[in-house]
């Protein structure tokens, strides 16, 4: 939404949460993308919740990527919608190794759908390859159940670097993708909405609100 | 358009959800039932219809917008952009979802509008003419922008529009919609950084240029306009405020570890950085500082960045203790009026956005969400366990400080009040003022009034024919040897009558001129009104002895006060100053025909103007003549009446009416002469009486 606001201009503004069970390494990823492509100390003397990151798109144009860490633990999870109101994209991270932390991601995918409908760019990311051998979850049940939801499926080590980058890029062009199928949309508007509503059956109430403004970003109070 | 808060829970049936128009799309409560498309065909129609009925009105309405505009906006000339712009926003207004109704409101109450507007204008005005210290820091930043002056101005000019929208919608509409407003200004900042990033006037500008641009614009309206859309009246802001402090108060028991958070407590410097974080919140500004603050505290206590894990709790436990005053005043005022695209997505719209779950989250918080039971929870929520928790100094600590904000909150306000109240007794000193000043003029006119036409009483004329009949009866009397000493009196005295009756016309002349007359009258009848009644029966009954012991009665009724009635008491009183004045009132009663108060003895002068004759007198005269006059008076008694009771007649004579016997007489009895003669008789022996001390 916010990217929408400013899509006029030239850098674009993209906002990405990350979700996820406590302890499943949302804030590595983070730290491990931000520390190979940025400079470290810049990010070590402040924190890991929140980063921002300019990228260059392929086609020219500059955008700003920033990422919204949350807070995982169980008791926060109602709190969930405040952050990922007015978000572009969201990364779902669990734990290869465990097996509630993939039912978390579930449960954050049902709950983005019905809030955000299409709105919204999911990726699911299967963190910790490094403990390949305690692995819980198979990488084919995990992308299967992505390609169910509509979703993108990644693996990656936070502590090995391994798949970092791809997340995030994967992310920004996904984000862009939308971006540039929205303006599209907003050109010749009725048929293609109409796929779109179509094609996600959860996403009920929300289709218009998303559609119209980012108004609902000033809602965070509201709950 | 309106898509503000909303429950996520909120579930509605297949049908309820699809849009009203039928078009397959998913239609929203807020709009209307429509899908966003829909929705926003229809109110495009509706503008366009608006524009073309509803112009008028709205030209009318922002005809003041000039004058506003040069005032609050010292320094800007006027371009013709400035009439274009103007306009739009209220259509914008106008397209809101329920825009049918809200035109008629508006149509309603556009007289009342209006006369606000004047009224805002003045204030604006005002406003104007004081130069703004802050209003001239924007003039030089808005200098120091690194943007073409065409911008500058255009940028200005947005500023101004949409700053007098807000004042037009705080001060017109009769029922505000809080949320109405805040779309207002959120399309007001997309279509300014359209502006900014499309429009050929910032072509050469930056883009970090064109940033500080929108920045500047936001600041600028928001500063100027915060005290009207900070926690506006029509909104519930502060009732959650005290909501959300009293829940607060209410979970001080709350340590770090009920939130698993690695705050430590006991160490000091953890406890200095938490007391910085404390303190920074009090201003939302400063929530990134607060934030900061955190960060720093959990990157010593858990020795590296720290992350959205530990960083939430950390806030929230901030929070707790810190219970900052007006929450969520703060927070609505944030979420409704800053530029969304910009702010709520940086680092700011992070920590703003953890603040706001950390206060949902301590607004929904239970046990559960603490980690102990509900029984223990419940237990803790008692009044008296948040009290023993004070007793640490931590604690108490907190306590202060949390004491120290509601205290500082609570001065701005005792400042506000005291503003007010200094208002108050201002505009009371003034209305003071207004009303003594008021009191003055009337005295004053009352006064010049008054020495216009004094209160003069004149003295009685006795009418000519009168005087006439009493020469002729004089002389009769005179003839036959009975007259003696009083008649000739008598006779020299109503010669000097005749003299008076001519001063007395002049005199009368003179009342005319003034508007005293009517006082004059009124007084004398107001004082003597009592009396008249019974002195007609009397005169009828005077005796000439009687009434002769009765004036020497009446001019010693105050020491023996033997009228008996109290009002003759109160007469004889007032006329204890002087016989003169008992003389007066005397004749004025003897000869209610000939009374000299204004408007009567005025008609009798025109009746019996031909035979007084015209020999004006110095004023202070009159009061000398007199005596003599009742000379005149006596004489005739003397000669017609003999058998009232002197007492009966002494005590009515003095205080006669000129007024009601005047009348009387000259309506019905002036051919009854022969009474007034029998009234002269029995004043004859007064006027002896009265001549006696002299």
């Amino acid at each position: 939404m916010s990217s929408r606001r400013s899509r006029s201009g030239p850098t674009l503004n993209f906002k990405a949460v990350l979700l996820g069970e406590g302890c499943v390494g949302k804030t590595s990823l983070v730290l491990r993308y931000m520390e190979d492509k940025f400079n470290p100390q810049h990010l070590s003397t402040l924190q890991a919740s929140f980063v921002t990151k300019k990228v260059t798109l392929p086609d020219e144009r500059r955008a700003q990527l920033n990422i919204w860490d949350t807070a995982g633990q169980e008791r926060f999870h109602a709190l969930g919608p405040i952050y990922y109101r007015g978000s572009d994209g969201a990364l779902l991270v669990y734990d290869i190794t465990d097996q509630d932390s993939f039912q978390k991601v579930k449960s954050w995918v049902r709950e983005l759908k019905q809030m955000r409908g299409t709105e919204i760019s999911l990726i699911i990311v299967g963190n910790k390859t490094d403990l390949e051998e305690q692995r819980a979850i198979g990488y084919e049940d995990a992308r299967q159940y992505a390609q169910t939801v509509g979703a993108q499926y990644l693996e990656a080590s936070a502590k090995e670097n391994e798949g970092v980058a791809e997340i995030f890029e994967l992310l920004t062009q996904l984000m862009l993708e939308r971006l540039s199928q929205r303006e599209r949309d907003a050109e010749p508007p009725n048929l293609l909405r109409l796929d779109a509503s179509d094609a996600v059956s959860v996403s009920e109430g929300e289709e218009g609100n998303g559609e119209d403004t980012g108004t609902g970003q000033r809602s965070c109070c509201g709950i | 358009m309106a898509t503000a808060a909303r429950p996520p829970s909120l579930r509605l049936g297949q049908q309820d959800l699809k849009c009203r128009r039928g078009c397959g799309y998913y239609g929203t409560p807020q709009n209307d039932g429509l899908c966003s498309k829909c929705f926003r065909d229809r109110n495009d129609k509706q503008r366009k219809m608006l524009k073309a009925g509803d112009m008028q009105p709205i030209i009318g309405g922002s005809s003041h917008g000039p004058a506003s505009f040069s005032a609050g906006g010292t320094l800007e000339r006027r371009s013709p952009q400035h009439f274009l712009v103007r306009d739009t926003p209220k259509k914008q207004v106008d397209k809101e979802p329920d825009t049918t109704s809200m035109l008629q409101k508006k149509k309603f109450t556009a007289v009342l509008q209006k006369t606000l507007q004047a009224g805002a204008q003045k204030i604006a005005q005002q406003r104007g003419y004081v130069p703004d210290p802050t209003e001239s820091q924007f003039v030089k930043q808005l200098q120091k922008l690194r943007i073409p002056d065409d911008g500058k101005r255009k940028l200005k000019s947005e500023i101004q529009r949409l700053d007098n929208e807000i004042r037009k919608y705080m001060n017109s509409h009769s029922s505000k919609n809080i949320d109405e407003l805040s779309d207002t200004v959120q399309n007001t900042y997309t279509k300014v950084a359209d502006i900014v990033h499309n429009d050929p006037r910032f072509e050469i500008a930056t883009n970090e240029d064109r940033e500080s641009a929108i920045d500047f614009f936001e600041k600028v309206v928001m500063t100027q306009n915060h005290k009207f859309l900070f926690s506006p009246y029509f909104t519930t802001d502060e009732e959650s405020d005290m909501m959300v402090q009293k829940r607060i108060r209410q979970l001080s028991w709350i340590t770090s570890k009920h939130l698993d958070c690695s705050i430590d407590e006991v160490n000091a410097e953890a406890r200095d950085l938490v007391y910085n974080a404390i303190s920074e919140l009090e201003k939302l500004q400063c929530t990134v500082r607060c934030c900061r603050h955190i960060f720093e505290l959990l990157k010593r206590a858990t020795g590296g960045p720290a992350s959205a894990d530990d960083f939430l709790p950390a806030l929230i436990f901030v929070v707790l203790k810190a219970n900052p005053v007006r929450l969520h005043s703060n927070i609505n005022f944030v979420t409704r009026f800053t530029n969304a695209s910009r702010v709520m997505s940086g680092e700011g719209g992070y920590y703003f956005t953890n603040l706001c779950s950390a206060i949902a989250f301590i607004e929904n918080l239970n046990g559960e969400s603490l980690g102990i039971s509900k029984e223990e929870f419940d237990a803790l929520m008692q009044p008296d366990a948040g009290l023993q928790s004070f007793s640490s100094p931590w604690e108490s600590a907190l306590m202060a400080c949390e004491s120290l904000h509601l205290i500082s909150e609570n001065m701005k306000q005792m400042e506000k009040l005291q503003r007010k109240n200094a208002d108050i007794s201002s505009g009371i000193a003034s209305f003071e003022k207004e009303l003594i000043e008021f009191q003055r003029e009337v005295t004053e006119r009352v006064d010049t009034v008054m020495a216009k036409a004094p209160l003069t009483l004149l003295p009685i004329k006795t009418p000519a024919f009168l005087i006439g009949q009493a020469r002729s009866q004089l002389l009769q009397e005179m003839h036959e040897g009975e007259a003696g000493h009083y008649q000739a009196n008598v006779l020299s005295g109503s010669q000097s009558l005749t003299v008076h009756s001519g001063m007395v016309k002049t005199a009368v002349a003179a009342e005319e001129s003034g508007l005293a007359l009517k006082d004059t009258s009124i007084s004398s009848i107001g004082r003597l009104s009592p009396l008249p009644n019974l002195q007609q029966p009397d005169n009828l009954f005077a005796s000439p002895i009687f009434n002769y012991a009765a004036f020497d009665a009446v001019s010693l009724l105050e020491e023996p006060s033997s009228g008996g009635c109290a009002d003759v008491l109160m007469l004889g009183a007032e006329l204890q100053g002087g016989l003169t004045n008992i003389n007066y009132d005397f004749d004025l009663s003897d000869q209610s025909g000939e009374n000299s108060t204004a408007e009567e003895s005025k008609l009798n002068l025109d009746e019996f103007d031909p035979l007084a004759q015209p020999q004006p007198q110095p004023c202070g005269a009159p009061a000398a003549v007199e005596p003599e006059t009742s000379l005149l008076n006596t004489t005739t008694d003397s000669l017609i009446d003999s058998d009232v009771p002197g007492t009966c007649v002494s005590l009515p004579s003095p205080l006669k009416p000129e007024v009601a016997n005047y009348r009387g007489f000259s309506n019905f009895e002036i051919p009854s002469i022969s009474c007034n003669t029998g009234d002269f008789s029995s004043l004859g022996h007064d006027v002896e009486t009265t001549e006696k001390p002299k």
